[in-house]
């Protein structure tokens, strides 16, 4: 009963495989500069690791949201990276208090690819956050908020990579940012993304970005929802703006 | 069976997740449940209440401005203006009910750590069930049974007197009312609510520090606001205060549905004293049956002299056996 399917789908394949070995000698007839190319694209196509310094440009917003530089960003629990609601914080700069700007720190920003640790003590007297390699610390809610990327997660002890943002050829950054800490009011904060589990919980995002290879200029932007603590719920909306300096 | 029944207890009550969960939440809520600590959040509440009062009082007409065109040119100070009477009221509430379960809290605390609560009824029943197997083979064996019986009544006394050792008929109770009391605080929602609270007392002091205050002073020179100068010096040690209690609690919510699900705690030293009595009951009978005889052999199975003579033995009926 089943032969006269079998015989069809037999000559089927035939042809089919007829038809796929006709293109490949047509194919393979061709200049060996298509190939050439082909391998071009192919390595255009994998993303690039960047070395050096996302350089940090502050925030330009005392009028009201920034028109430029880089800023940070809280969401309220339950809300969206587009509409919020955010919370405001008095002690911004900003014009619009939902936007907190940030200004380059010691090393100039972030650097790709290595830890810049917090410090062994990191937090002052009154509990502001100290690091201040990334950015300066900066004051929300009467408290400084310090960022640093450190091996192991200071709230979990987890091992974690070094930041590590790639390129691809049309410019586009991606990649991941898991060390990312922020220290402030005595208590450790994982911002980075994925989390240090590997989890992206609620509205964590991973870091996306530009990159314009000829000016340095880039954007990285990334969210991470807070797990835990009095913010827990709450995610913060990272926008990182400036030039890139390789090393 | 008895034995058995209380290895089986902490796995059909899900006590050995759940008892951990209890633990860790008593671990983390132990800072904050001391008079001083709660004492402190009480006269945090009162200093804030003293700036709201001061800048309700005094800001509009220091400004310049009508209430309602403070509350426009300043809607995070005009929202923590008009939430921080219902704020303070929820906050002195849910302290006062903290600081009244502080003897609770420290009772529960004294009581041995949670996540060994499991194990309190798993090794007792594995060592009375393998009491009770030993009997058994003995038994088997022609033995007498009367030394596993007397293994399985101290144990069974052990369970008895284990909830006295411990006060657990004093201490269980009061755990088991703080755990009522904390029900309405410890839910997803009402954490969030405290969130929020946190959040517009920190609005509403940041935008008295940055912003209205500096227009009142600029706009009638040199102005005391004691009050608000007080809270806005504090804040950051307030802030230091009130975040990781925020965060305890989101983080117990969780730890308090776990412990929510054991059993009632009132009932915990029950489940020791009732197996313990009906363990020592039965090992006492059998201990009574099972006396060694003098040649060291069961009673039961003990020939008397009388039988091994060959005289016949009256039963208490005055029959002859």
């Amino acid at each position: 009963m089943r032969h006269p399917h079998r015989t069809a789908r037999l000559a089927l394949a035939l042809v089919a495989c007829t038809v796929i070995v006709a293109a490949c000698g047509s194919s393979s007839s061709k200049s060996s500069g298509t190939s050439t190319t082909a391998a071009k694209k192919a390595a255009a196509a994998t993303p690039a690791k960047l070395v050096g310094t996302f350089g940090i440009t502050a925030a330009d917003c005392t009028a009201g949201a920034p028109t430029a530089g880089s800023y940070f960003r809280m969401v309220q629990s339950g809300g969206t990276l587009a509409a919020g609601p955010f919370v405001a914080n008095a002690d911004s700069p900003c014009g619009d208090k939902t936007y907190t700007g940030v200004t380059p720190g010691t090393d100039g920003g972030l650097e790709n690819g290595k830890f810049q640790p917090q410090p062994a003590d990191p937090f002052d007297a009154t509990k502001n956050g100290v690091a201040a390699a990334i950015t300066q610390p900066s004051k929300f809610y009467a408290v400084g908020f310090a960022l640093s990327t450190n091996p192991k997660d200071p709230a979990t002890g987890a091992a974690l990579q070094p930041p590590q943002i790639t390129v691809d050829a049309s410019g586009k950054l991606s990649g991941q940012i898991s060390a990312l800490n922020v220290a402030w009011n005595g208590q450790q904060f994982s911002q980075g993304s994925p989390k240090p589990d590997g989890s992206r919980p609620g509205i964590t995002a991973d870091p996306t970005g530009t990159y314009d290879a000829k000016t340095g200029k880039y954007t990285l932007e990334w969210a991470s929802q807070v797990v835990g603590g009095p913010f827990n719920g709450f995610t913060g909306s990272w926008h990182l703006e400036g030039t890139f300096t390789k090393s | 069976m008895l034995g058995l029944g209380l290895v089986a207890a902490p796995f059909a009550f899900r006590m050995f997740s759940r008892a951990p969960a209890g633990g860790e939440m008593i671990d983390q809520f132990r800072p904050y449940m001391t008079t001083a600590k709660i004492g402190g959040f009480q006269r945090d509440m009162a200093e804030i209440d003293r700036a709201a009062t001061e800048a309700r009082a005094e800001l509009p007409a220091r400004l310049g401005l009508t209430p309602a065109q403070v509350a426009a040119q300043y809607p995070t100070y005009a929202d923590f203006d008009r939430r921080w009477p219902a704020i303070n009221a929820d906050m002195t509430d849910m302290l006062a009910t903290m600081r009244a379960d502080i003897p609770k809290f420290e009772a529960v605390d004294a009581l041995p750590p949670f996540p060994l609560f499991p194990w309190f009824f798993v090794v007792p029943g594995a060592l009375i069930a393998a009491a009770s197997a030993w009997g058994l083979v003995r038994v088997r064996g022609k033995r007498s049974r009367f030394p596993a019986a007397i293994a399985v009544g101290v144990l069974g006394l052990g369970l008895i007197a284990a909830p006295a050792v411990f006060q657990m008929f004093t201490r269980a109770p009061l755990g088991g009312q703080m755990i009522d009391d904390f029900k309405p605080l410890m839910t997803r929602t009402r954490v969030e609510r405290i969130q929020g609270y946190f959040l517009v007392i920190g609005s509403g002091e940041g935008t008295l520090r940055t912003a209205i205050v500096p227009a009142a002073t600029a706009r009638a020179g040199t102005t005391a606001f004691p009050a608000i100068a007080r809270f806005s010096a504090d804040f950051p040690a307030i802030s230091n205060r009130m975040a990781p209690m925020i965060g305890a609690m989101s983080d117990n919510v969780d730890n308090y549905d776990a412990v929510k699900a054991l059993p009632p705690f009132p009932l915990f030293p029950w489940f020791f004293v009732i197996p313990g009595v009906l363990v020592a009951g039965l090992a006492l009978v059998a201990a009574r049956r099972d006396r060694p005889g003098p040649t060291g052999t069961t009673r039961e199975t003990a020939p008397t002299a009388s039988a091994a003579a060959g005289t016949p033995i009256p039963t208490p009926s005055g029959g002859i056996s």
